[in-house]
């Protein structure tokens, strides 16, 4: 539930998504649910070579399942905020 | 793990027909979508046919061949989008990307190409083009409706030691107040280490959790422990 609510703090923020089959879209985070699946708008492939088709995808849903890595903005990232929070979810809350 | 694309042939009705599901297991038809034409990785497109969306797969029957329709499971879709550009496809679409046993395989790319011998379980793109391009906002919303319908199984692996070591979900379900506002975002003063609200003698609660918690127990006694009398 940590990152399902961190990431729902991020909501309209840019992310870049990696699937685990290696595409990796970047786009605004519009949604997030408690599986981590992810709703981006105004996306763009970042490899379009190799890519091409996914081009023209403006929104697009992508299963939590399938997610190998967020890469986040960096002022998104509040190290000492998540330190506290990993801490709590640790212990149980 | 999940299979991908495959044929699927079970009808039921007079005419075209629908689909038979799984409804003893809570399967139960979504949307239905007639007029759309389906492709199938880089192949012609195949219509006239209707689309069926129940709340664990997605189905395409033809509508003159009662032979010739596909399935796919909501789990094995890792992804869907609109697809609205004409240079990279000619109708606008819903696009979808499925995952397939074989993803890391790139030898089977020359054997998709080759219409006679697809194997659909390889398959990993699937294009659903609808007659009315005004329908696809809809399409698209109840894609992403169904597919929240169906999360990961838990996978009850309890072959490591006996320990179950990965949250399972109803666990993190105890803790129901994480679930709706980002509470961590400010964290209970009392509850946090080295944190003093003043009430609390801080010496006392290290003392307190040095004492009583059993997570400050050394893991070894910990296993031997749950090995006498397993109380989780």
């Amino acid at each position: 539930m940590l990152f399902f609510s961190y990431f729902k703090d991020l909501v309209g923020r840019e992310v870049t998504v990696e699937l685990k089959n290696d595409l990796a879209i970047r786009g605004t985070l519009h949604s997030v649910d408690q599986y981590l699946n992810i709703k981006l708008e105004n996306t763009r492939v970042v490899d379009q070579d190799k890519y091409p088709h996914m081009l023209s995808v403006r929104n697009c849903f992508i299963r939590g399942s399938v997610v190998r890595y967020v890469q986040l903005p960096p002022d998104g990232v509040d190290v000492d905020l998540l330190h506290d929070a990993t801490r709590r979810e640790a212990r149980g809350g | 793990m999940v299979p991908g694309l495959r044929q699927f042939t079970d009808r039921t009705g007079e005419v075209a027909g629908v689909p038979v599901l799984d409804t003893d297991n809570g399967e139960e038809m979504k949307y239905v979508q007639p007029g759309v034409a389906i492709v199938i990785a880089n192949r012609s497109p195949e219509s006239p046919g209707t689309l069926y969306i129940s709340s664990r797969k997605v189905v395409w029957l033809s509508d003159v061949d009662r032979q010739k329709g596909y399935a796919v499971d909501f789990l094995a879709l890792s992804l869907h989008a609109v697809s609205r550009d004409p240079e990279s496809f000619p109708s606008p679409c819903i696009y979808t990307q499925i995952e397939t046993e074989a993803d890391d395989d790139e030898s089977d790319k020359s054997d998709s190409e080759c219409q006679e011998t697809l194997d659909l379980s390889k398959v990993t793109e699937m294009r659903l083009v609808p007659s009315d391009p005004n329908q696809l906002d809809t399409l698209f919303q109840i894609f992403c409706e169904c597919a929240e319908l169906n999360p990961e199984p838990i996978e009850e692996d309890e072959g490591f030691g006996g320990g179950n070591w990965v949250f399972s979900a109803d666990q993190l379900a105890d803790n129901g107040s994480d679930v709706e506002a980002p509470e961590w975002f400010s964290p209970n003063p009392t509850s946090s280490i080295g944190h003093s609200n003043g009430d609390h003698d801080i010496a006392r609660t290290v003392l307190e959790l040095q004492i009583n918690d059993q997570r400050f127990e050394d893991a070894e006694e910990m296993e031997r422990e749950n090995e006498n009398s397993p109380h989780n």
